[in-house]
């Protein structure tokens, strides 16, 4: 796939100010991009199944949260060290995933539904289940991460990580759309009666696809805990699913780059309207009825088609 | 040797409806056969039973000699089963390469690959390519489904269906919908498959069907009336009363 | 323990009649419009906080329930008329803007009516407990739902299969094209559906209010498990979403009780269940 000159001189740009970020910012700033890149990260596990196997998934706090959380009860209560803590956060997800793919036998508002009410139980346990989860407080002090006696213990070491992570999730990602699998992902998103008689086991499909969006969602999920150094049943509610689904279709559903976008637009609006004005709920409520009335195909593409024509990333 | 299609006392009901009420056929391996009935007379809908679309109420269906009643649509397909729908069924959102690739990779493992780009399997670009010119899209490879003409996307739905191989081939109205000219095309297009590809194909056009036809299966009300050559079915009374109102 | 288990049964059966309310709503308005609405727990919060307010300052509870199921009447009608409408039949447009206006709607009510948990003050005649055959004793309130529950379920359902209205929503929920071919004002009868279902779910909110008390974030939890009750009796079924709801009901009386931690969990049971073999529901039409 050709990239124009202009598209390389703009990613360069893109990858120098990210990594020149820290000597223009000070930590406050450098803490709110290392959470868009978090949350970008989150949104871009549910842009795999809902931008390319056509599945709108409201259930994705829970695996970033249970991640969180397994890493978190690892490193605190039991001092197990991060290179054991952080893959055993990723690995409890992924099993949850497992799990919850089993929505998968459903489709369209029964899939939603189904994946809201999932989502819902690991909140619950998460509130109600205090004795292990420590309830609305939450696990606190999480340790810095570690491997090895390195350290990471600044705001810029860790903005550093979780930018080298994103990439490194956002090639992979790259890499997994373009393949076959993929492309029957979008197969399926566009006619599964077509590709059921060409020979693809849907099912199957978007079960493996459900699997791997949840295991993205639970690297976010512990790249969040490191960085948060807490995690508490709010990782696992309902908005927090829903906005990573928003984040996604404002920056441009069925891109790389789109939920990462999506993310800083939503938590910088955040940001910036909770400083001055008390109902940012409310206002996070108008921008989603705005940006389903009017910018569905999110900002990505509403780029393209400014540009003249559709937005394939 | 088995029959490429065999059906036996096919039942499909919906609700107290009875679209599909006892039907039987065999077709053997190289033939070209011809369903045709007036509307609402179950034929889609039999189509549906025989390729998995569908689970029939009662009644057996077997492929090449192996029953197939509880399998699904995928499975047929690896068995050598390609159809096309009555009304265009095509991924709209994929360019037409896109569309023919994933029918080259359907039955082949290599639809699970996650780490190499589609793109580098030259056998099935190479596949999809070849069944795009075979159809008259190959100039059309790069553009977008949905900017097709209604009778281009025609033409890609039997792209779709020989590009895996099928051992037979289930052709629901091909040429539905189409002006004269693109009637034509299809027909030649069809007319000119391999003659050792099985073919069982709905038609309401009745010059087009008893031009490619073997063997005519008359369907009346969700049972079969008549079975014979294109000849037979075209001067018997029973049909012509069926179709046009009187004896 | 058979007391408590009785008494929980009772506790059941009195949520599975509030679920009914929010739920027959939900699973009505998607069955004949294809609309998913999320914001009907809102609808509920909001008919609980106005409803609150009119006892406050009237002193009636009856006024309270009319009041606050007529103020969802409007409100919903109007986000059905300039928001919903926009979004045709894609569902995702709609679960984004629905929780959108439930985002607005919580955040107003509580820079209006504040974070603390608020009860419904009930008339006194049916405040206290009573007596039940038996010997128990249980809150007269409760049990007195329950009556109402099936008092409502009843005229649903005699509305749904006994009146020509009836038949053309149930027409309508099977095939959609059938009631337009009725000649019956499809627009008409969409806005007067829609309208009994936020009713339903205001009145449910006084009425919930009364003993679950409303506060910040109650608008997501009963919504949640309407949606259990929704997908477990199957989508656009009433008849499910009755049965759906004792199910629930009780399920969530006797998790509460037995494994208080993981109540949850016990909803989520025969939802996987279901899952398995039935993915549309008891009485739901396959997707």
């Amino acid at each position: 796939m050709s990239v124009s000159g202009g598209r390389i001189a703009l990613g360069a740009a893109v990858v120098a100010m990210a990594a020149a970020l820290p000597f223009v910012a000070g930590p406050f700033w450098m803490g709110l991009v290392t959470q868009m890149i978090v949350f970008g990260l989150l949104a871009l596990s549910v842009d795999l199944l809902l931008g390319h196997a056509g599945l709108f998934s409201i259930c994705h706090g829970s695996f970033f949260a249970v991640a969180a959380y397994t890493t978190a009860i690892l490193q605190v209560r039991h001092a197990v060290p991060t290179v054991l803590a952080a893959p055993a956060g990723l690995l409890a997800g992924t099993l949850l995933g497992l799990v919850f793919g089993l929505a998968v036998r459903t489709r369209g508002v029964y899939f939603i539904l189904i994946t809201i009410a999932f989502g819902y139980v690991v909140w619950g346990i998460a509130h109600r289940w205090s004795s292990f989860t420590g309830g609305d407080n939450g696990v606190t002090n999480v340790p810095f991460p570690a491997v090895a006696g390195v350290r990471v213990d600044s705001h810029t070491e860790y903005y550093y990580l979780a930018l080298v992570v994103a990439a490194l999730c956002a090639l992979g990602y790259r890499v997994l759309i373009r393949s076959p699998f993929g492309l029957a992902l979008r197969g399926i998103k566009g006619s599964e009666s077509r590709m059921r008689t060409l020979g693809f086991d849907s099912n199957r499909h978007l079960y493996a696809a459900f699997v791997l969006s949840a295991a993205l969602a639970s690297l976010a999920g512990v790249l969040y805990v490191y960085y948060n150094r807490f995690v508490n049943p709010v990782a696992a509610s309902f908005p927090v699913s829903v906005e990573a689904a928003l984040m996604a279709i404002v920056g441009g559903s069925g891109t790389i780059v789109g939920p990462f976008i999506g993310s800083a637009i939503i938590l910088g609006l955040r940001n910036w309207v909770s400083s001055f004005f008390e109902l940012y709920a409310a206002i996070m409520g108008i921008v989603f009825i705005v940006a389903v009335l009017w910018v569905p195909e999110g900002l990505v593409g509403l780029a393209a088609r400014v540009r003249g024509r559709t937005a394939r990333v | 040797m088995s029959a490429a299609v065999e059906i036996a006392g096919v039942v499909k009901e919906f609700g107290g409806l009875r679209a599909v009420d006892g039907v039987s056929l065999r077709v053997a391996a190289g033939e070209r056969r011809v369903l045709i009935g007036p509307n609402g007379a179950g034929k889609t809908t039999l189509f549906h039973c025989i390729t998995g679309t569908l689970a029939p109420t009662a009644g057996r269906v077997a492929l090449f000699g192996r029953d197939v009643t509880r399998l699904p649509e995928y499975r047929r397909t690896a068995l050598g089963m390609g159809r096309t729908f009555q009304i265009s069924n095509v991924i709209a959102e994929l360019t037409c390469l896109e569309n023919l690739t994933l029918a080259a990779v359907g039955i082949d493992r290599r639809k699970w690959v996650l780490h190499r780009p589609v793109t580098a399997f030259a056998d099935l670009r190479d596949r999809a390519r070849a069944g795009l010119e075979l159809v008259g899209l190959g100039p059309r490879a790069d553009e977008l489904v949905r900017r097709l003409s209604y009778g281009e996307r025609r033409q890609l739905e039997l792209a779709l269906a020989v590009t895996s191989r099928p051992r037979v081939l289930f052709l629901d109205e091909p040429c539905a919908g189409l002006s004269p000219s693109e009637r034509t095309r299809i027909s030649k297009l069809i007319a000119d498959l391999p003659r050792d590809l099985t073919l069982l194909m709905i038609e309401h056009d009745m010059d087009v069907a008893l031009g490619l036809a073997d063997r005519v299966t008359v369907l009346h009300q969700g049972r079969v009336i008549l079975e014979g050559a294109p000849g037979e079915v075209q001067t018997n009374a029973e049909v012509r009363e069926v179709y046009f109102g009187h004896g | 323990m058979t007391t408590s288990a009785i008494l929980q049964a009772i506790n059941g059966t009195s949520l599975a009649a509030l679920l009914f309310l929010v739920a027959s709503g939900f699973t009505v308005t998607f069955g004949l419009m294809r609309v998913v609405n999320m914001a009907y727990g809102a609808y509920y919060l909001l008919g609980g906080y106005v409803g609150l307010s009119i006892v406050q300052a009237t002193g009636s509870f009856a006024l309270a329930v009319l009041g606050g199921g007529a103020a969802v009447t409007v409100f919903g009608y109007l986000v059905d008329r300039f928001l919903i409408h926009h979004t045709g039949e894609n569902h995702l447009a709609q679960v984004l803007l629905t929780v959108g206006i439930a985002f607005v709607v919580g955040d107003v009510a509580l820079k209006i009516w504040g974070g603390d948990s608020l009860k419904v003050p009930v008339p006194v005649f049916l405040r206290g407990a009573m007596e039940l055959p038996g010997g128990m004793i249980y809150p007269t309130f409760r049990f007195v739902l329950i009556f109402f529950g099936v008092a409502i379920a009843g005229v649903l359902w005699l509305l749904y299969t006994r009146t020509q209205i009836g038949a053309v929503v149930r027409a309508g929920v099977d095939d959609r094209e059938q009631v337009s071919a009725t000649g019956i004002n499809v627009d008409r009868l969409f806005v007067m559906v829609s309208a009994l279902a936020s009713f339903l779910a205001g009145m449910a909110g006084v009425v919930g209010g009364a003993f679950l008390t409303l506060y910040p974030g109650a608008e997501w939890e009963i919504l949640i498990v309407a949606l259990v009750v929704v997908i477990v009796g199957g989508l656009g079924s009433l008849g499910g979403a009755m049965i759906g709801a004792i199910v629930v009901g009780l399920l969530d009386a006797y998790g509460r009780w037995l494994l208080p931690e993981f109540s949850y969990f016990v909803l989520f049971g025969p939802m996987a269940i279901l899952l398995l073999f039935r993915p549309q529901g008891i009485a739901g039409r396959a997707a």
